[in-house]
């Protein structure tokens, strides 16, 4: 119906079809394959520019920082690897959405930020989760509008109740994909906190004028059967992901020569065990 | 759209109907433990928890939410500094008003258990390491207390005759016995398993379930520690605790086959498996770190149930049927459930927007609400059926032969140590397929 309704529209002209935008910088992560593109984000409503990852953190970024896959190749340094990690989750934390080429899902704010630390530590640049005026910047250069919302974005109303490749919907106007819809995406909020903006895949409408960052909630991990809860992995957050940031358009602390330097030693009497769980 | 329709009607209300016909075996006399005290403040239900780690400490956590008037009474763990890390946590729990346990409720070793029940406590949550349930389950059962029991229910075929016997008696005391099999009181597999039962799917004839994950955590042995200290702190990889991956984990794998099948034991079993990247420390204990189990019914339907626990590997933990009219998908995690017929047309789907479901918090909140109804609900009758189908597959694989589920029940061979006590303890022999064979 849908289809026919535009059909019976008089014929507009053709889009015009825009090359797509190249990225500021692209950080090369040491002891993986993955390059991290970078995107400009302009100044707005008194908010410095910045520059955003064109797409949502991807499982394999996140798996080669949450298994130490850099570190068993051979690609990093002592800062990079004294970096907490989390506990290796117990369940399929994807939820057999899609892994290789998937945003990474179900990370606490925690395991956000200690993301970002090991970046940086990777890359000498100061990655970060944006503030919600970034965010919010980010959406205002996005273009996006309610009525353009589907071309831009995974929502209830295609995504099956699953995330979707990344980038497989059409880039903004910034060149920034799965800004809206797809996965959630941590933020900073005004008072410190942390919090989700964009809307995800189990959002049936997303209005880029209504929309407000939703704080963290116990409810997100309720149905972790352990008790202490996991501070790592959210039981009930399988639409929230995550998207770095960074002001620097330069590094401004090149991390030493990737595996030139010896790993830390662990501490005397360091036991290697961890806190994986079983259920 | 067809599809639509067939899941309108799928809601909570139909998801209790479901697991009251389940589980729901008798009805008695409104208990004593149902009143209430004047003012309408619930009576108090005291409990007592048996195994203090994460799991346990969870299934706490979950009573104390399921029902205002639980009180945590008592409290029993092999090692005390377990019990006491478990209770600090719940310092900072919204319900902490309600963790009574001082410090002569708090009992350790191995005979600790008893205690516990004998305390004055209605329910206990048995949560320890498998190979302590059945003894746990006797106890609990003869004292006449209400039961959630954490799965595996036993790790060997002694076990097995015991917890049997253990659901006997339980029912003649009409005693509550939740079993831990959480899937059961999962609303969208309570759904799923309901339309199969309808039909929609034909008739089930194969199912295949997976549980592929990562290697469980180790502790390093420190001074002081006995051998059997040593083995019971890493019980996971040990197959005497355990059971081993197959009892232990997969085991949620087995029940949801069970469930297809409608609770109805293999006739045997064959099946594969080993320690391929297992390091070769005595944390990692004896246990495989995969498995490859084919079931087979009398009539000829079979399951299949692969399960590893191997590092930086593929991960996924799904379900898949085969029946006579189409093919049916479950992924709790998800979650995404659905039937299709042979051409992909879809017969039935498991709605997106369906409200949350917390299967962790469902058993306690369906127990408590039993007990206080005067109601009774056992699993026994499956749950036994479940576990076993996860001892008979590690049988199969250990043994490398054919494994009939005669064979595999009437096994006299016993896993447990020659005494309870923390001193020295053999370190056990990985099982070699052609030389192990099942007694």
């Amino acid at each position: 119906m849908l289809a026919a309704a535009a059909l019976a529209l008089p014929a507009a002209a053709p889009l015009p079809q825009t090359a797509p935008i190249a990225p500021a910088f692209a950080d090369k992560v040491a002891g993986t394959a993955i390059t991290v593109e970078m995107m400009k984000v302009p100044a707005c409503d008194g908010t410095a520019p910045f520059f955003a990852s064109r797409v949502e953190l991807s499982w394999e970024l996140f798996d080669a920082f949450l298994y130490h896959l850099d570190q068993k190749a051979g690609g990093s340094t002592a800062e990079s690897d004294a970096v907490t990690r989390p506990t290796k989750p117990y369940v399929s934390v994807d939820r057999g959405y899609g892994h290789q080429g998937w945003p990474a899902i179900s990370m606490s704010s925690k395991g956000a930020v200690q993301f970002c630390e090991w970046l940086s530590k990777k890359t000498g640049r100061t990655y970060r989760l944006p503030t919600v005026a970034e965010w919010q910047c980010m959406a205002k250069a996005s273009g996006v509008t309610s009525a353009t919302m589907v071309e831009h974005a995974w929502t209830a109303a295609d995504a099956k109740n699953a995330s979707h490749k990344l980038g497989s919907k059409k880039a903004d106007a910034a060149g920034i994909a799965d800004l809206w819809g797809n996965a959630a995406e941590w933020c900073v909020a005004a008072d410190g906190g942390f919090c989700i903006m964009g809307g995800s895949f189990k959002d049936k409408v997303i209005d880029p004028a209504a929309m407000k960052p939703i704080p963290e909630t116990e409810d997100w991990n309720e149905s972790d059967p352990q008790f202490p809860k996991s501070v790592w992995w959210l039981v009930d957050g399988p639409y929230i992901g995550m998207r770095v940031v960074t002001n620097d358009a330069v590094p401004t602390n090149p991390p030493a020569k990737a595996g030139t330097q010896p790993a830390a030693p662990a501490p005397a009497g360091a036991a290697p065990a961890s806190t994986e769980k079983t259920k | 759209m067809n599809s639509t329709e067939s899941t309108g009607g799928v809601s909570r209300r139909d998801f209790v109907a479901i697991s009251t016909a389940a589980g729901m075996a008798a009805f008695v006399a409104p208990s004593v433990l149902g009143a209430q005290v004047a003012g309408g403040e619930p009576k108090p239900l005291k409990i007592a928890l048996i195994g203090c780690g994460g799991r346990g400490s969870g299934a706490a956590a979950q009573a104390l939410k399921a029902d205002k008037g639980v009180i945590l009474w008592a409290v029993a763990d092999v090692f005390p500094d377990r019990m006491d890390a478990c209770l600090a946590q719940f310092a900072k729990h919204p319900a902490k008003d309600r963790v009574q346990v001082p410090a002569e409720r708090r009992f350790s070793g191995f005979d600790g258990y008893k205690k516990a029940i004998a305390s004055g406590v209605d329910v206990v949550l048995l949560c320890s390491a498998p190979h302590f349930r059945p003894m746990h389950l006797a106890e609990a059962v003869a004292a006449g207390k209400h039961i959630f029991c954490e799965k595996p229910m036993f790790v060997d075929a002694p076990g097995y005759r015991s917890v049997v016997e253990s659901v006997k008696a339980a029912k003649a005391k009409n005693i509550n016995l939740m079993s831990g099999f959480c899937w059961r009181r999962s609303a969208p597999e309570a759904a799923t398993f309901a339309e199969l039962e309808k039909g929609t799917l034909g008739v089930p004839m194969a199912y295949y379930g997976c549980y592929y994950t990562g290697p469980l955590g180790t502790k390093k042995r420190e001074q002081g520690w006995s051998d059997m200290e040593f083995q019971v702190r890493n019980w996971q990889h040990f197959t005497w605790l355990s059971g081993d991956q197959m009892v232990e984990q997969a085991v949620h794998s087995v029940d949801k086959m069970n469930w297809c099948f409608r609770n109805e034991p293999p006739k045997s079993a064959v099946g594969m498996g080993g320690r391929q990247l297992r390091e070769a420390i005595p944390e990692r204990g004896d246990v495989y770190d995969h498995f490859a189990i084919v079931y087979e019914w009398a009539d000829g339907r079979r399951g299949f149930l692969n399960c590893r626990q191997e590092p930086d590997c593929y991960f996924e933990n799904t379900d898949w049927i085969a029946g006579t009219k189409g093919q049916c998908f479950i992924n709790g995690w998800g979650p995404t459930h659905w039937m299709k017929d042979p051409s992909g047309k879809m017969l039935w789907e498991y709605p997106a927007d369906a409200p949350k479901s917390d299967m962790y918090q469902n058993e306690h909140n369906e127990l408590f609400k039993a007990i206080r109804d005067g109601k009774v609900i056992n699993d026994g009758d499956w749950m036994v059926v479940s576990c076993m189908m996860a001892v008979l597959g590690r049988m199969a694989a250990y043994s490398g032969q054919q494994v009939t589920w005669e064979q595999a029940t009437a096994s006299t061979e016993s896993l447990s140590p020659p005494q309870y006590l923390m001193g020295p303890l053999d370190m056990p022999v990985e099982k070699k397929p052609g030389q192990y064979k099942v007694s």
